[in-house]
């Protein structure tokens, strides 16, 4: 019965027009990203290597399509979360909203079921997602730009890692950011179990990364013992296996923290889920 | 007339000592100019503060007076300055003085230290110390002080090419203090502070093999991207 009512959500996912907004919206990002490093994507490289260059030349392919696939990653990876939530939110809410929700509390499944069912059929969307971003830069943008070793900066300095040491990176990192985009939607059908509309969860969803990313970007000491337990602080975790040594003791704390975060939010939208009040 | 004397013998052993590091580097320069181009197979491995890079294969090219290229299939670093920058600064008879600073045993190596200074405005080279092998003509260590991109020292060592004066192996030692890595910059915002490079020098080090010589290089093959 789960499986089936599983299927049932995914279907109503995908006859919303609202849903291919993300994947339409995704699409188009990338293609401007792509438009712009076509144009004038030595500008940018040189702003990566701006700290070294009174000293150093860079030689070689570096404007390739491992670098754009890192930029178009890292530059999206704080959008998605909108457009995941811009459909998961609804998931619960829209039901109640539409009063659609009386009908299918009536069917032979119980509401935890309906919940895990929502839950479930909203993580194959965000896969979908992940796996279309995945596509867009490790496929469609080397093709476009070829491909070679990949210039990754961060705040130890440059690394540059070889191109044959770069897809099995690719292929972790999109896992964990998936899990990362899995938490938003957790978060967003959590939200959504409490509220009578589409807008109100999808706006608390936004409004709750953009204030736990500025809690963890702030270097003030009295966040510090809170940070480690943010989520988004977490979300980011996708970015260390493009260091090297990798810290696999960060990594799977962050996987970790991740996890417990979707558990959390689906035992809360199921308690909530079940003594709600759906006859008014 | 003690002091004429002292004065006059002064004047011409500077005179003397002028020649000689004049006539070292004008050997220098005909030694340098035996090579009017050549590939060559390099192996560069960089040692620097806040970067890290696995050593990578490259071929070099160069032709006279001044084109070079790196043709790789990664990505190679290195030196903005001192590849080529002493041949070229060397060449151009007439810009700079050279001061004799005596001689020096480098690696077991007898060398005369000259020092190089430009009389042009705006050369970006503002003083170049060479140690110079006389006997075989070759640059052992070159000590750049340049306008934008600080002090490189270079260390050549030889062994195949020594008749045309191509080393065989380069180390440049250069000037990194300044390299700052501001998270904002890094875009990692979740990691904590910004950190600055404690070291203060970088090492590129470049093993040659396998050099051609003269074989010609046509012009475009420069303009051409890799």
């Amino acid at each position: 019965m789960l499986v089936r009512n599983t299927y049932n959500e995914f279907i109503k996912i995908i006859a919303k027009p609202r849903s291919y907004i993300g994947l339409g919206v995704l699409t188009a990002l990338i293609f401007v990203i792509l438009f712009a490093m076509k144009a004038d994507g030595s500008s940018f490289i040189s702003f990566v290597t701006s700290s070294f260059e009174q000293t150093l030349t860079f030689n070689g392919n570096i404007l390739n399509g491992n670098l754009i696939a890192f930029i178009i990653l890292q530059m999206l990876i704080v959008h998605i979360p909108l457009l995941v939530a811009l459909v998961t939110g609804d998931l619960i809410s829209g039901e109640a909203a539409m009063g659609t929700i009386r009908m299918l509390a009536t069917k032979p499944i119980s509401r935890t079921n309906i919940v895990l069912s929502k839950f479930i059929a909203g993580a194959v969307y965000t896969l979908i997602l992940t796996l279309w971003l995945a596509f867009l830069a490790l496929v469609v943008v080397k093709w476009m730009f070829g491909t070679g070793d990949l210039i990754v900066l961060n705040s130890n300095g440059l690394i540059i890692l070889q191109e044959q040491d770069i897809m099995w990176r690719y292929l972790c990192s999109f896992f964990v950011a998936y899990l990362a985009l899995l938490t938003v939607s957790s978060l967003s059908i959590c939200l959504s179990a409490f509220a009578e509309n589409s807008i109100g969860p999808i706006v608390s969803t936004m409004g709750i990364i953009i204030l736990f990313t500025i809690i963890g970007s702030m270097d003030v000491t009295v966040f510090d013992s809170i940070k480690k337990f943010l989520f988004t602080t977490h979300m980011a975790s996708w970015r260390s296996f493009f260091e090297d040594p990798i810290n696999l003791k960060d990594i799977w704390q962050s996987i970790l923290i991740l996890i417990l975060h979707n558990i959390l939010f689906v035992v809360i939208a199921v308690l909530k889920f079940n003594k709600k009040d759906i006859t008014s | 007339m003690k002091n004429l004397l002292v004065i006059y013998f002064l004047f011409f052993s500077f005179l003397s000592f002028s020649q000689t590091s004049d006539q070292i580097i004008a050997q220098l320069i005909t030694k340098i100019n035996l090579v009017k181009d050549y590939s060559v197979k390099a192996s560069i491995k960089a040692d620097i503060p806040m970067i890290k890079i696995l050593p990578v294969n490259a071929t070099i090219y160069f032709k006279q007076k001044d084109k070079f290229k790196v043709v790789t299939k990664g990505i190679a670093i290195l030196p903005k300055q001192g590849f080529t920058d002493v041949s070229n600064f060397l060449s151009k008879k007439g810009s700079y003085v050279c001061v004799d600073g005596g001689t020096k045993v480098l690696n077991g190596i007898l060398t005369n230290m000259i020092t190089v200074i430009p009389t042009v405005e705006n050369s970006e080279i503002i003083l170049a110390k060479l140690w110079i092998d006389t006997k075989r003509k070759l640059i052992i260590k070159t000590d750049l002080t340049t306008r934008g991109s600080g002090s490189v020292t270079i260390d050549y060592q030889y062994a195949a090419q020594v008749a045309y004066g191509l080393p065989d192996q380069i180390i440049f030692t250069v000037d990194v203090k300044k390299f700052k890595m501001p998270k904002s910059v890094s875009g990692n915002v979740n990691q904590s502070n910004a950190k600055t490079s404690q070291k203060k020098t970088g090492t590129i080090t470049i093993k040659l093999s396998s050099y051609v010589i003269n074989k010609g290089i046509s012009d475009e093959f420069f303009k051409k991207k890799n």
